[in-house]
């Protein structure tokens, strides 16, 4: 059988995959996360005006800001749009007792430690970094939070210090 | 161009591996977890601290336990407990690695009838042997169930007694392999009392020790060293002199300013002489006229002449020893080890009493307390008792709790063969050691760091234990399974747990310690302290009346006979301790200080013995005693007495897990079964062996370079003479400079390290390992001198010409100002900070090792491989750290996390770094505070007041190189032993 006519195919398919590979194996971020309950941001900080840190708690006092506790979510949520479905869902994962398994959105490599509290007590704006995400439903990577460009041009606006053991040590 | 098949296949082949080769991974998206309920005392990424004590040995220091996520991290001494007051040895510290061990059993076990394990439910192994105690008390035998554990007081002690009662039985054996018989012996025989003193080396002017090695494992190490260290504190260029008499330059051997050699057993001796010259010349203080009499006629024989004769020191010696020692008033004569055991040492010890006594010691620098637990360790003779009754069938079922009797129990005691005899074998242990494999049921109980507890290592020192964190594996806590055996065998629904059980316990100590107070708090406080400590209540002592010149003779133990040449000494290994600490990989990989020999135990063998047998270093020697036989490397060592070998005791584990398994060998098979004549303890040193070459290289991993430094003073040593003589430092300070200098605006970090101060006990090393995730690299790995460790203590034994004491120097990264690291790195991945850090960025690193090959000091350490934490070991990993991987160069940091702690917690309260808010792991841990860290900018700060004070002595190694190192040695200092 001629197998000339599968030539193209071959071709097509080669870098297909090859095309597939670059995309899934240079892929530094995560992919779209696929969170446990449809969370939006939009609505509680665009529409509802919450302040960031009555969640995330800890940016003041502490290296990493915090997930809020399901415990924090039912205060206002015992009343709060109760009836809407993810939120139904929120009630039976705090019935149960169990913690939500959010996933994560970013993510900075094992070598880097980024303090939240020194940035913050500085005067650091939440949305510097993560943007205003007031505007999103979605939270999706933010990719400039992954680049040393990104924190060093900064530090070099604020003249905080570029040494290196700073963020690695 | 025709593509088969096949070639495509090919080409996607090496597409993705194209694909893959530019080192982009993919990071998967990982969970974020957050409470339930919010915990209130932890906030992520900060760390809580809480107060425990340590049980890896009898000492019971406090500990601070370092939690991150609830996990527990690292552990450090705790500051405010009279024991340890802030500091650690080696084998507290990997206590973490006894909790995170990989080998540890994770859930009850039952042996099944073909020999094999299986799982077995909780509640039915504790109505497996419930049902088998209620049938033994049926049958009235309810004294046929016995109890081993380790030296326990408190809480569990009382509800193992307990425990007992409910079932009838009074077998109960605290059981420590090395027990203090002869010190108990000897205070019997002198003073009438049963006790174990405490000893005030701090308060000493003069310290004399008797072959005890009172730095290393005897009693409580920490607590010793941090003492010494205190006495060993330079005032006016003089310092409280130390002299060691013992057949084996131990560790503190070599800390001695002058090291005695004599044979095992001779040491009595020398006291006795002294003893002899004091009462004589009329310089005893505080005993009265009659007892003066007393004395004369019991030591009317040890004149210096004959001591002369037994021991080899000169009668002149020995008479100015005597007039020194008992001018310095106080004094501190300490005697009282395993290895003196079965060789005269209760005589030893009794005679070190009685120089205590005619000097005046007594109640100063030697205290025996109202209470001393440590007496309620039953001797050897109690065990060989208990053998012999399970060897009659007397015992039916035996519960072992943290002990491993079948390891150190001698051989031809027969406590192994008499075990099959025991119907029901309960291990309430953590690991499968060679007691728990031989058990019918194994009961996995919880790390001493995952429980509650209570410890009193001495009068007045109430140590309180919590756990810091929830248990890793489906185990229990001893209190509750003994708790829940005793509710099962009273048919008592009623379960009370072991913390309410210890909370019962310190309502009495509440009732006598602050009656007035409201209990609640004192609880709490109690635990937030580690315990409540109070003044010992100290008893007086007298002289036996009956105690005469024929008593020293009935402590004489049996010469040993000498047929095959030669006699063995065993002594506890440093880091093993019994051998508990085997399978902690640290203590595995961390040398030995005076031999430094990891992964192995070894032969000593003094040269001249070894040249005669045609031995060297790491030839497989066999060494046979009638009992046993074992076959390990030698080490050739000047440290030992001719025609003694000496071994130590830790390794050689069938069981015990991967880390101590097929290591060595044990030399408790060498030794007679028998009892010490006078103590009734094991006889560990003073037995007949022969020793044979056999021929064979093996392959030891020795971290030691060399011996010697040769003509480059790496260790500067000074008498004290030349230190007066002699007060302006001698080290050239300016060369000219290539480079641009470099400024420090804000810190410049340094340290200063006193030689003098250093005992090389390696407690920094395993802090360093714990607190900068340094993997351990294996045996093989560390003969190809690829060990990762960050600071080691190197040995030497030519630092003095008039003295062969082996001296210690802790080498770590210099931070040198002009450092030969730092312009060889091809891509700035070894650069210097504003701060003064020879910084190393891990993610620049190429792995050239350049900068390794230009260090002077060879102190960088390279990743040849991805080093592995077996789970759950890396749940130990400090979350501050990085972990390196393959292909990347690591060292010293000065913890440059605790430096950007400090930084950010000064920051947040709105101040600059003050000296002391930054403490190295390696400093904060050491317990003679031999390394002091800090601002080398600011004049005040103690790292350089401790220069400016000792500026006759400071010095850097290398300095000719003009390296310009942020370390500063203090010269070690030799006093005079006699005046």
């Amino acid at each position: 059988m001629n197998q000339n006519f599968l030539y193209p195919l071959y071709i097509i398919l080669f870098v297909g995959f090859t095309a597939l590979l670059i995309v899934v194996g240079c892929e530094r971020q995560p992919t779209h996360p696929r969170q446990p309950i449809d969370f939006s941001h939009k609505v509680h900080v665009g529409e509802y005006k919450i302040d960031c840190e009555y969640c995330h708690s800890g940016v003041r006092s502490g290296p990493v800001a915090g997930i809020p506790s399901v415990q924090t979510c039912m205060g206002c949520h015992q009343l709060v749009a109760a009836t809407e479905p993810e939120i139904m869902k929120l009630r039976e994962i705090w019935e149960r007792g169990e913690p939500i398994r959010w996933k994560r959105v970013n993510v900075v490599a094992d070598f880097v430690y980024f303090d939240h509290y020194p940035h913050v007590s500085e005067g650091i704006s939440c949305e510097t970094c993560h943007g205003d995400v007031g505007q999103k439903d979605e939270l999706l990577p933010t990719p400039h939070l992954h680049s040393m460009t990104w924190c060093v041009d900064c530090h070099d606006t604020y003249e905080a210090s570029k040494d290196c053991m700073i963020c690695h040590r | 161009m025709e593509i088969k098949r096949r070639d495509f296949v090919k080409l996607i082949g090496a597409a993705s591996v194209a694909t893959a080769l530019p080192g982009c991974t993919r990071q998967r998206p990982r969970n974020l977890i957050p409470y339930v309920i919010p915990h209130e005392e932890i906030q992520p990424g900060k760390a809580v601290w809480y107060a425990s004590v340590c049980r890896e040995c009898p000492a019971g220091c406090g500990v601070h336990v370092r939690v991150r996520e609830g996990r527990a991290v690292k552990v450090e001494g705790n500051p405010v407990h009279p024991v340890s007051e802030g500091k650690l040895c080696s084998r507290g510290h990997a206590s973490l690695q006894g909790l995170y061990n990989p080998d540890r059993i994770q859930q009850p076990r039952r042996k099944r009838e073909d020999g094999r394990w299986e799982r077995i439910a909780w509640d039915d192994a504790q109505e497996l042997i419930a049902d088998k105690i209620k049938d033994l008390i049926d049958e009235g035998r309810g004294d046929n169930i016995a109890f081993i554990n380790s030296h326990q007081t408190g809480s569990l002690d009382a509800l193992i007694n307990e425990f007992l009662n409910t079932v009838g039985s009074a077998r109960r054996l605290n059981y420590e392999p090395f027990g203090y018989e002869s010190v108990k012996k000897a205070s019997d025989t002198v003073f009438n009392v049963e006790k174990i003193p405490q000893y005030k080396f701090n308060e000493a002017n003069y310290i004399i020790s008797f072959g005890s090695d009172f730095l290393e494992t005897w009693m409580s190490p920490v607590k010793h060293a941090r003492e010494f260290g205190a006495a060993r504190e330079l005032q006016n260029s003089r310092m409280v002199p130390f002299l060691h008499v013992g057949p084996r330059l131990s560790m503190t051997a070599t800390n001695a300013d002058e090291f005695i050699k004599v044979k095992p057993g001779r040491e009595y001796a020398l006291a006795l002489g002294m003893v002899h010259v004091i009462v004589h010349e009329n310089i005893a203080r505080g005993i009265p006229r009659a007892q003066l009499n007393h004395v004369r006629a019991v030591v009317e024989d040890y004149f210096p002449r004959e001591v002369e004769r037994i021991t080899g020191i000169q009668f002149e010696k020995v008479e100015k020893l005597a007039r020194t020692f008992a001018a310095a008033n106080p004094g501190l004569a300490v005697a009282g080890n395993p290895s003196l055991d079965g060789n005269n040492g209760a005589l030893t010890t009794a005679a070190v009493h009685l120089l205590n006594y005619v000097c005046g010691n007594i109640g100063r620098t030697v205290v025996f307390e109202q209470t001393d637990l440590l007496e309620n360790i039953d001797s050897y003779a109690n065990m060989r008792r208990f053998v012999r009754s399970m060897k009659q069938g007397e015992v039916s079922v035996l519960f072992v709790y943290d002990s491993n009797p079948s390891f150190t129990m001698p051989e031809a005691s027969g406590f192994n063969a008499a075990l099959e005899k025991v119907e029901l074998k309960v291990a309430l242990s953590s690991y499968l050691d060679e007691t728990s494999a031989q058990a019918d049921l194994i009961l996995p109980v919880n790390s001493p760091l995952e429980s509650w507890g209570d410890y009193e290592p001495s009068d007045g020192v109430y140590g309180l234990m919590q756990p810091s964190m929830k248990p890793v594996f489906n185990t229990r806590m001893a209190g509750d399974i003994l708790l829940s055996l005793k509710a099962l065998l009273n048919n008592d629904e009623n379960d009370a747990s072991f913390y309410d059980y210890v909370r019962e316990r310190w309502r009495e100590i509440h009732q006598r310690l602050a009656p007035n107070t409201d209990f609640e708090e004192f609880w709490v406080g109690s635990l937030a302290n580690g315990g409540r400590f109070t003044d010992a209540q100290t008893m007086t002592v007298q002289l036996n009346d009956r105690f005469a010149k024929q008593t020293l003779e009935e402590l004489k133990d049996r010469e040993p006979v000498e047929q095959n040449g030669f006699e063995l000494m065993t002594y506890p290994s440093m880091n093993h301790y019994d051998g508990r600490g085997a399978n902690r990989p640290w203590l595995q990989e961390i040398p030995d200080p005076m031999t430094q020999m990891t992964w192995e135990n070894w032969v000593e063998i003094h040269p001249d013995d070894a040249n005669r047998l045609g031995i060297r270093n790491g030839d497989k020697i066999e060494v046979r005693s009638s009992y046993g036989v074992i076959e390990l490397p030698a080490y050739v060592y000047e440290g030992i007495q001719p025609g003694v070998v000496a071994i130590p005791v830790g390794q050689g584990h069938s069981e015990y897990g991967r880390y101590a398994e097929n290591i060595g060998a044990s030399p408790i098979l060498l030794l007679s079964a028998s009892l010490a004549d006078v103590t009734g303890s094991v006889k560990w040193s003073g037995l007949d062996v022969s020793v044979v070459n056999k021929q064979e290289r093996l392959r030891i991993a020795n971290v030691a370079g060399s011996d010697v430094q040769g003509e480059r003073p790496f260790l500067q040593v000074v008498t004290v003479e030349e230190l007066i003589r002699n007060s302006t430092r001698e080290e050239k300070e300016e060369y000219p400079q290539i480079y641009e200098p470099h400024e420090y605006p804000e810190h410049r970090w340094g340290m200063t390290i006193d030689l003098n101060k250093c005992i090389g006990c390696s407690a920094c090393v395993t802090a360093c390992y714990s607190e900068n995730n340094i993997p351990v690299v294996g045996k093989e790995d560390v003969r190809r001198g690829r060990e990762l460790s960050w600071i080691q203590i190197q040995r030497f034994f030519d630092a003095r010409e008039d003295s062969d004491n082996g001296r210690f120097l802790p080498m770590l990264c210099q931070h040198c100002t002009a450092a030969p690291c730092e312009p060889v790195c091809p891509v700035f991945a070894a650069y210097h900070t504003n701060e003064g850090l020879n910084a190393q960025v891990y993610n620049r690193c190429i792995g050239t090792r350049y900068c390794s090959n230009n260090c002077p000091y060879k102190v960088r350490r390279f990743n040849w491989w991805d080093y592995d934490f077996p789970s759950p070991l890396n749940w130990q990993l400090n979350p501050d750290v990085t972990v390196r991987t393959k292909g990347v160069m690591e060292k010293c940091t000065f913890c440059v996390q605790r430096i950007t702690d400090a930084r950010q917690e000064a920051r947040l309260e709105g101040r600059d770094i003050r000296d002391g808010d930054v403490v190295p792991a390696c400093q904060q841990t050491c317990p003679t505070d031999a390394i002091v860290f800090g601002d080398l900018k600011d004049p005040d700060s103690r790292v350089n007041q401790l220069r400016e004070r000792n500026k006759a002595r400071g010095y850097h190694v290398l300095n000719e190189l003009n390296t310009q190192p942020a370390v500063m040695y203090l010269k070690d200092v030799v006093e005079e032993t006699t005046s």
